[in-house]
């Protein structure tokens, strides 16, 4: 895959991850439930859950973080950008583990949004991993990837 | 003249391949680096937000500072209790939920459901039904330690208010929170006036009888996890199960009814 559909594909997973993201703050902060697909009380489980929150920031607003600093690093070319993107990529994959962890084995509940976000993520990890794997070490922005990388 | 040629050629090609293999492995050991580095970091930041996200789970089981703003109080305060039970009294269905003060799912329970049953337009709220909290103490020696002492608040009418501001402030399971600071706390909180009496009542081996008869209730009904929900009624007795949502309760109360 180019390095350009490389980037093109990271900014979609990230606009995806924000929509998610942005949903459930709107729902935080205006006080309801999240919608729940085939019913039940998951997703209101979990965002009422001890974990739905860090250093007092809603986890979705972590992710409102994180996956705006992916788009960014969409949209920075050559290494600084696959840097960037391994580098939010890698917490936000790890982040999403120790989430979907806490749902199955410590709330016992799932949120289908949550889940939706950490797939997002995965996806984001793989493709973020693959751009930092054409890293060229070279200072130039421009700068594509050598023969040698790919 | 050809070989000198050719050895001129050999040398250029050695000499290009010796820098791309130099450019290489300058590359790898910038990769390894640079990307090492970035792993590192992000290692840590995670390792960071992990802690801190662990560390709200703690706020719960501080018998220093007991949090008893929880959104389920007025309409409890609005609605009689008699014994373990909340609701009308006229009500002909009483929801049986056996419970553990310690149980993490009962927490959320308490949250998500519980709120909706006592809503007015929830079968506790308009008074179709009567909510009962059956104390099955399935965790640990301090679940009974709490079960006594929400038992001993029924006795001043704060049974509800007791349960809800203990889950509000639950701590880890049989971490050892559930001191007599930690319940006198609760009690305060919930309501309990004569914290004396209160004191009294929880040390009495009378509760002996209500814990035990509640475990035979869960065992006759086929329960071993908490919560789970007994529904009874003129229409007979209904066994709505572990971890039910409101939905099915609802309906288990028209079924009965």
């Amino acid at each position: 895959m180019s390095e350009q559909r490389l980037r093109i594909a990271l900014a979609g997973l990230a606009i995806a991850g924000l929509a998610i993201a942005t949903y459930l703050t709107v729902v935080h902060y205006d006080g309801g439930d999240p919608v729940c697909l085939a019913g039940g009380h998951g997703c209101a489980t979990v965002q009422e859950s001890d974990y739905a929150k860090t250093a007092g920031l809603p986890v979705p607003v972590i992710g409102i973080f994180g996956y705006l600093t992916l788009l960014l690093a969409a949209a920075l070319p050559g290494d600084r950008g696959r840097l960037l993107g391994l580098f939010a990529a890698l917490i936000g994959f790890g982040f999403s583990i120790y989430l979907t962890y806490l749902e199955l084995f410590v709330i016992d509940a799932i949120c289908q949004w949550c889940i939706g976000s950490a797939v997002v993520m995965t996806l984001s990890f793989v493709v973020a991993l693959l751009r930092a794997l054409r890293f060229t070490g070279l200072s130039s922005t421009a700068a594509g990837p050598l023969p040698a990388a790919d | 003249m050809a070989s000198r040629k050719e050895e001129k050629e050999q040398r250029r090609q050695a000499r290009l391949e010796a820098e791309q293999a130099a450019a290489a492995e300058q590359r790898r050991k910038k990769l390894l680096t640079v990307v090492g580095a970035t792993v590192l970091a992000a290692a840590l930041v995670l390792v960071v937000l992990i802690a801190v996200n662990q560390s709200s789970d703690e706020g719960g089981g501080d018998a220093s500072s007991i949090d008893a703003e929880i959104p389920v109080l007025p309409v409890l305060d609005s609605l009689p209790q008699e014994g373990l039970a909340v609701g009308e009294r006229s009500a002909k269905v009483t929801i049986s939920e056996f419970g553990d003060l310690q149980c993490p799912v009962c927490k959320q329970f308490s949250e998500t459901v519980v709120p909706d049953l006592l809503a007015e337009s929830g079968p506790v709220g308009a008074g179709d039904a009567r909510l009962a909290f059956e104390q099955f103490t399935i965790i640990g020696p301090q679940s009974e330690d709490a079960a006594r002492a929400a038992l001993a608040a029924s006795e001043q009418g704060r049974y509800w208010q007791f349960i809800e501001i203990f889950y509000a402030n639950q701590g880890t399971e049989n971490s050892g929170y559930v001191t007599d600071d930690f319940l006198t706390g609760i009690a305060e909180a919930a309501g309990v006036g004569d914290i004396d009496a209160w004191n009294a009542s929880r040390a009495d081996p009378k509760w002996d009888a209500v814990l035990a008869r509640t475990q035979s209730d869960a065992s006759k009904a086929g329960f071993t996890g908490t919560p789970s929900v007994l529904v009874s009624g003129p229409g007979g007795e209904k066994i709505v199960g572990a971890v039910p949502d409101a939905g099915a309760i609802e309906q288990a109360v028209e079924d009965v009814s």
